[in-house]
């Protein structure tokens, strides 16, 4: 019987997430209406504050991506939880850095030649510039 | 049993498929009804959540940060605020309108679940730590309040009663019910087997709860047994429409069930996922009903098929104009 019935029309199907964006279009009408005021900011109310806090966070991150560029191919320190501390050769990192490729990791266990370390596990890295 | 129309009799249910995900989605949650629509925000194992328009499934935006399986999340009911619960061992609080991230909320362990109270100034969060934390999100940096008492990892943990209570249902096979002013379990459940999901209604102060093959109702502030319905296989999931006429389930079997609650009769049984269904929840309008599924998608079905609604449109069959 229900091989009989007639399956539901539908206009199309839901959109899925696009391949380069988080989403959140900022011309849809709910945006508009809402923002900025959603919610309170972590900082100040004005613009220019705001400016101000994106602007230093745009250098800190700079520097950060530019001292990961420093330290490839390096001999880096690792300071790790639970007073683990390891030497190795530092890769690279992944884009969302939450691993670092590093070679010749020395560890209490011996030499890893090749290896990744998960970046929550590491709380300070230092080496030579 | 409820009247259906015959336009439903005559039709096949045609389930709208939300891809995106690329891992099981294990949570979902609607927002209440905003002048934009309603929303839905579903937890994955991929660690994006993502939020969708309520009626169609048309994807919104991805929830980006968090850096584990997401295992929870909520909206609150003007669909402002997001918050999600990962096993990177923090809940996140979004913008829900911009994406961004407002808070981080650093746990001790996975965590499992998250609900906002009613005016939004509050988080209850609960996870493998077993111990349930309110955050004041107006004093974010404040410690939580913290309400232990659970012997195993929670699962979900939901305000209630006007935001006076809190339910938890944890992996030690109780439901507890607690007054968040004193702290303390004024009532609790005890089950045979570990609980899977836990919906409250506040509309009539229902709760609806899924172990085993069982589907349970129970009254919120009494913890009194009102009835229970079994299905033919293991249930991982149960939504109540707001009129209190259906309740769906889902589960290992992969199907969707629909049940007359008045009887308890299985009404409908609807095929389309491809693995287990792990969530399920009516539409606050109660027009439709999603389902989230070990097989990384999201399923929007209609409530009275083939009405005319979201992206669903009423073709009459020939014998009907």
């Amino acid at each position: 019987m229900s091989g009989m019935k007639t399956p539901v029309s539908v206009l199309r199907l839901p959109r899925g997430p696009e391949p380069n964006s988080r989403g959140f279009d900022p011309t849809s009408p709910r945006f508009i209406a809402l923002c900025p005021t959603t919610l309170p900011s972590s900082s100040s109310s004005s613009g220019s504050a705001d400016e101000e806090e994106q602007r230093l966070r745009a250098e800190l991150r700079e520097r950060f991506l530019r001292t990961l560029l420093l330290m490839t191919g390096k001999r880096v320190r690792f300071d790790m939880h639970e007073h683990v501390r390891v030497h190795a050769r530092f890769g690279a990192s992944d884009i969302d850095v939450l691993n670092l490729q590093v070679c010749d990791l020395e560890t209490p266990l011996g030499v890893q030649r090749e290896a990744l370390l998960r970046s929550q596990d590491v709380i300070a890295c230092s080496f030579e510039v | 049993l409820p009247y259906r129309s015959p336009v439903s009799m005559a039709m096949r249910q045609t389930p709208l498929t939300c891809s995106g995900h690329t891992r099981p989605v294990v949570d979902l949650a609607f927002s209440g009804i905003t002048p934009y629509g309603y929303f839905l925000i579903s937890a994955c194992k991929d660690g994006k959540p993502m939020l969708r328009q309520g009626d169609t499934g048309d994807w919104i935006g991805t929830f980006l940060g968090h850096k584990g399986a997401v295992w929870g999340a909520t909206l609150n009911k003007e669909a402002t605020k997001a918050a999600t619960a990962a096993a990177d061992f923090t809940a996140k609080v979004w913008d829900a309108v911009t994406g961004d991230e407002v808070l981080t909320l650093a746990h001790k362990h996975i965590v499992k679940s998250v609900n906002f109270t009613q005016d939004s100034n509050c988080l209850l969060t609960g996870g493998n730590d077993k111990v349930l934390r309110i955050y004041d999100l107006g004093k974010p940096e404040a410690e939580p309040q913290e309400i232990a008492g659970h012997t195993s990892a929670i699962k979900k943990a939901l305000w209630c009663n006007n935001d006076q209570q809190i339910l938890s249902a944890a992996d030690d096979k109780t439901i507890r019910l607690w007054d968040k002013n004193t702290k303390e379990a004024v009532k609790s459940l005890s089950f045979d087997a570990s609980v899977s999901s836990m919906e409250y209604i506040p509309d009539g102060e229902v709760l609806v709860i899924t172990y085993g093959r069982t589907i349970a109702f129970y009254k919120a502030h009494s913890l009194d047994l009102i009835k229970t319905v079994d299905a033919p296989a293991s249930i991982h999931s149960a939504s109540l429409h707001p009129d209190k006429d259906f309740f769906v389930a889902g589960g290992d079997d992969f199907k969707l069930y629909k049940y007359d609650y008045t009887t308890k009769e299985e009404m409908e049984s609807y095929k389309g996922h491809f693995g287990p269904i792990h969530c399920v929840r009516f539409s606050p309008d109660g027009e439709l009903y999603a389902s989230g599924s070990e097989d990384g998608t999201l399923r929007l079905w209609q409530t009275a098929v083939g009405k005319t609604y979201g992206l669903w449109k009423c073709v009459l069959p020939g014998k009907f104009t």
